[in-house]
């Protein structure tokens, strides 16, 4: 079977695994999904004619099809607080976090991919001996807890930037792309991006040294070396460009982890992204914006581990001819 | 079975026994010579002592609601003779927290590890030695276990179970054991190809004793390191849920101290004294664990190892 | 012909100084020569390559001798005037190109990469040398295109003969450049020397542990055992007449290449610890026409002829000896009896 058919169905498996897992859970949280609808007033035919709306007088294996029809055609329910169609609470939050979690791996794999660089090309020295315990350190700090210490400093001690939000209270945008733009916007986005990136840089810095350490090792560096190619020339063009692979792969997961991963740091910074919502809802027992907002953030996850699996295929030349 | 055999066989026995040794002594050699591990081990070793004693260290209960000799509530103090770190806005000590808090990171840290050691190794044994079914049912949760978000994951089982300390080192277990599972089932593949197994095969030796008597052993080194990758997340993760709001909010620990700290204005109030101290208790825990097994790893997987 | 290079009194330690793995290596390449480097392996043949080339693997260096190329003693150049050298006076051509070749370049890039940046040519002027080069190994020229793991082996290896040639190097020195390949290739990739030598007076080192390879192709040969060359002479000379012991035993270890009788007698026990080695000469404990002042004094190098000489206290009598060599009962025993 060709790779690509053959990772496309294993993708839709992990899927319908997940969504399976999360209709369980759901299904068995502690009081009644239908009880946010039901008044004291309500008589007892009432009350079941709400549990009908919601086909919990169905038999489980009968709500789980129901369930999984639903799924596949976009149908995730109502707020029980907001009343409203929970997919379009959760797709208005979703480019909120998504631009977090982009700016923050950016900035995240320029500085970290560079760090490790220059780690794996001065070993041995005083400057790995010192940065590799630090990059540890900050793999070892909980996000939130940064998060509070930039708040703290940035924010109520220096004034320079705003506590939380996404924009200031009230600001009005003559679409979502211009407010999205806005000096605002980037103002608010500093603090959450930049805790998100300490974090996240660690990865890459990490996998960059020992991916750098194993092609330094490899005869073609040698080879570089033997041509009279200038120092930098060589680890530049040879080491790093080879070791890049792993971190595009890396990139990409990094990518669907954060998604989920960031539901400290939006709750920290009160950023208004699927995290933040995914908390609020288990907080509120509002199950059916819960369980959408979790299978946004699982869909993400799914789709960059299989993206991460394909670019890693297409970026090296050895890989993609090997299974063409 | 051949007389000859069964002479050679004790001989043979002996040589995983002797590889377990072996592995065990490297880590302990390891352990004495990198400054980072000693460091590493030294943090636990101090928590470990700390946390054993909190309830006798720790000058006040971490609840109590302290009064100034005045009859004042004493609130906010900064840090001074009587309160090391100063008291929180609602006159509890700050020190005492810090302290009695050391108790639910070690818990939640050492049973994951525990935890994620354990199956892991049990079911990669079973999946690289039995192979077939087992081996695929392997593959495909470590599939599934991928798809699913860390932490929304451990939210909605803290939500669905409870907050206590043992649902989240459940969900955390949930999402480890599979990693650490993959990586023994490869290691037993490549062990089971070992004469000392034939070896035992040929003698006679039963497979549920080839598994557990020769093979196991010399996997024990990997599934100790995944306990220690675990460490570290558990005790993350446990600070992370806590400060959510979604712990167990009647157990004082560092993630419901900053939560604590967080929801009362503390950054607001520049009450540094309050919020870092707890930070910094969790960075040096997770910190160790990351020392004591980042040079291990390396005892484990040599290929990484620079010796240029 | 004149002398390319003259290698005096080399000397290679790794690990402080404590082993030597090349120590007081002497040979000399003659311009438009092929010089055939043979040993068996760990007998300082490749670290010898890799000290000409100024490439050692960390923890070794040079510790004595000098390498004149052309009149310039390598060794005692300065790091930066050595690099400027490599390339355009040197080239090297490694023992399995698949490693050596960078994997995510193409050879268009990687042959821009040396004619460009090293030869100052420009980016049409390296496109249109690189197809010349290409055309000169019997590769076509449309595989510049390609990525090396598009490549088979015998066509990587003359990829790699291509880039070495590049810059018209003085001296290509080439590591086991066929030791990876299987017969057939190995042969065409040796009639792509060969027909280099001819057509472009190409001078080169072949170090190679393969004495068939030398036969084929080279017109001289050093013979190199534990660290140190003992015979260095005209290859048919060196092979038809071995002046040296251990060339001797060497050549009794092929089948021999005249006739089709096989006499086929291993020179028993093995190589001296670098770490230790023993005083006087290197083969004495393995040789079973050592004499007492062999096991006191390192032997000199003793002409056989003007241009070939065997560092060996019995060469005067080699003539004798030969015969003697070629039956296999002479080498029995001699490793224990000295051990």
């Amino acid at each position: 079977m060709p790779y690509l058919i053959r990772r496309l169905l294993q993708m839709a498996f992990v899927l319908w695994a997940v969504a399976t897992i999360v209709f369980l859970m759901f299904r068995l949280m502690p009081g009644d999904p239908s009880a946010a609808f039901i008044d004291p007033t309500f008589t007892v035919e009432q009350q079941q004619a709400v549990r009908a709306q919601f086909g919990l007088d169905r038999p489980l294996p009968q709500q789980y099809l129901i369930y999984l029809g639903n799924l596949l055609h976009g149908e995730f329910g109502l707020s029980f607080r907001q009343r409203q169609p929970v997919l379009g609470m959760v797709l208005e939050v979703l480019p909120n976090t998504l631009l977090l979690t982009l700016t923050a791996l950016l900035i995240a794999y320029a500085f970290g991919t560079l760090l490790g660089a220059l780690m794996a090309w001065k070993r041995g020295g005083r400057f790995e001996a010192i940065s590799v315990p630090l990059v540890l350190t900050t793999r070892a700090a909980p996000e939130f807890w940064v998060g509070m210490v930039m708040l703290a400093i940035f924010a109520f001690g220096l004034g320079w930037l705003p506590s939380g939000g996404a924009n200031v209270a009230g600001a009005q945008y003559a679409s979502e792309w211009d407010r999205i733009l806005s000096l605002d916007y980037l103002r608010h986005l500093a603090l959450p991006a930049l805790t998100l990136a300490i974090y996240l840089q660690g990865l890459p810095a990490l996998l960059m040294r020992s991916s750098m350490l194993e092609v330094m090792r490899e005869e073609f560096v040698t080879m570089a070396r033997m041509k009279g190619l200038p120092e930098r020339t060589i680890m530049l063009r040879h080491a790093a460009r080879n070791a890049l692979l792993p971190l595009v792969t890396a990139f990409a997961l990094g990518f669907g982890q954060s998604v989920g991963g960031n539901v400290v740091v939006e709750n920290v910074f009160s950023w208004p992204g699927l995290g933040r919502l995914l908390a609020e809802a288990i907080a509120n027992s509002d199950y059916p914006l819960a369980q959408c907002a979790f299978l946004l953030i699982a869909l993400v996850l799914v789709l960059m581990n299989f993206l991460a699996d394909l670019l890693y295929g297409l970026l090296d030349p050895r890989v993609a001819h090997g299974r063409g | 079975m051949d007389v000859a055999e069964a002479r050679a066989a004790p001989a043979v026995a002996a040589l995983p026994i002797r590889r377990r040794r072996g592995a065990w002594a490297a880590f302990a050699r390891h352990l004495l010579r990198d400054p980072y591990a000693l460091i590493g081990i030294s943090i636990y070793a101090i928590f470990v002592v700390v946390g054993l004693t909190a309830p006798w260290l720790a000058p006040y209960d971490p609840m109590e609601i302290l009064f100034t000799a005045d009859g004042g509530l004493a609130a906010s103090l900064p840090p001074s003779a009587d309160h090391w770190l100063g008291t929180t806005n609602l006159g509890r000590d700050i020190v005492s927290q810090l302290v009695m808090g050391t108790q639910p990171s070690l818990i939640v840290g050492l049973s994951a590890a525990v935890a994620v050691a354990s199956i892991g190794t049990v079911v990669g044994l079973l999946a690289g030695y039995f192979g077939g079914a087992v081996d695929q049912v392997l593959m495909r949760v470590t599939d599934i276990v991928l798809g699913l978000p860390f932490l929304p994951f451990v939210i909605v089982v803290t939500a669905l179970l409870g907050p206590e300390l043992q649902n989240i080192v459940f969900a955390v277990a949930v999402l480890l054991w599979p990693n650490a599972a993959r990586v023994i089932r490869s290691q037993v593949l490549t062990l089971s190809q070992r004469q000392f197994v034939e070896a035992a095969r040929v003698t006679g030796a039963g497979e549920w004793r080839i598994l557990f008597v020769h093979v196991a052993p010399s996997v024990l080194p990997f599934s100790a390191l995944y306990g220690a990758f675990a460490v570290g997340w558990a005790i993350l993760t446990q600070a992370s849920i806590a400060f959510l709001g979604f712990g167990d909010s009647s157990a004082i620990s560092w993630g419901t101290m900053l939560q604590d700290a967080y929801a009362s204005q503390a950054l607001d109030r520049g009450q540094y004294f309050w919020f870092l101290p707890a930070g910094f208790c969790i960075v040096l825990v997770v910190l160790a664990g990351f020392l004591v097994s980042r040079g291990y790893e390396d005892l484990l997987f040599p290929k990484l190892r620079d010796d240029t | 012909m004149t002398e390319l290079l003259a290698v005096r009194d080399l000397a290679v330690a790794y690990a402080n100084g404590a082993v030597h793995a090349v120590d007081g290596a002497n040979l000399s390449v003659r311009r438009g020569g092929m010089l055939g480097l043979v040993g068996e392996s760990g007998c300082g043949k490749t670290t010898l390559a890799r000290a000409l080339m100024g490439v050692l693997p960390g923890g070794a260096r040079i510790t004595r001798g000098e390498a004149r190329l052309d009149g310039t003693d390598l060794v005692a150049l300065s790091p930066a005037a050595r690099r400027a050298r490599l390339w355009r006076d040197l080239a090297f051509v490694p023992q399995t190109a698949m490693s050596a070749l960078d994997p995510v370049y193409r050879l268009r890039d990687q042959m821009r990469e040396v004619l460009c940046d090293r030869g100052g040519l420009s980016r049409t002027a390296a496109d249109a040398r690189a197809v010349e080069l290409f055309e000169a190994v019997g590769l076509h020229p449309s595989r510049l295109a390609d990525y090396p793991h598009q490549f088979s082996g015998g066509m990587r290896q003359r990829a790699a003969i291509a880039l070495a040639l590049a810059l018209k190097p003085k001296l290509v020195i080439a590591d086991e450049p066929v030791t990876a390949l299987d017969v057939i290739v190995q042969r065409q990739v040796l009639d792509t020397f060969r027909s280099l030598s001819t057509d472009l007076g190409l001078s080169a080192i072949i170090v190679t542990h393969d004495i068939s390879v030398v036969a084929y192709l080279c017109d001289q040969v050093a013979v190199m055992y534990a660290g140190r060359v003992v015979e260095h002479g005209p290859a048919n000379a060196v092979l038809e007449q071995p002046s040296h012991p251990y060339t001797m035993g060497l050549m009794n270890a092929f089948p021999d290449l005249e006739s089709d009788e096989a006499v086929l007698a291993p020179i028993e026990g093995s190589p001296p610890p670098l770490s230790d080695p023993p005083p006087g000469c290197r083969f004495a404990p393995r040789c079973p026409f050592a004499e007492a002042v062999c096991t006191r004094e390192v032997p000199p190098a003793v002409a056989v002829t003007p241009d070939h000489w065997a560092a060996c206290h019995r060469t005067p009598e080699a003539a004798a000896l030969r015969p003697r060599a070629r039956d296999p009962l002479t080498w029995r025993g001699v490793a224990e009896a000295t051990a």
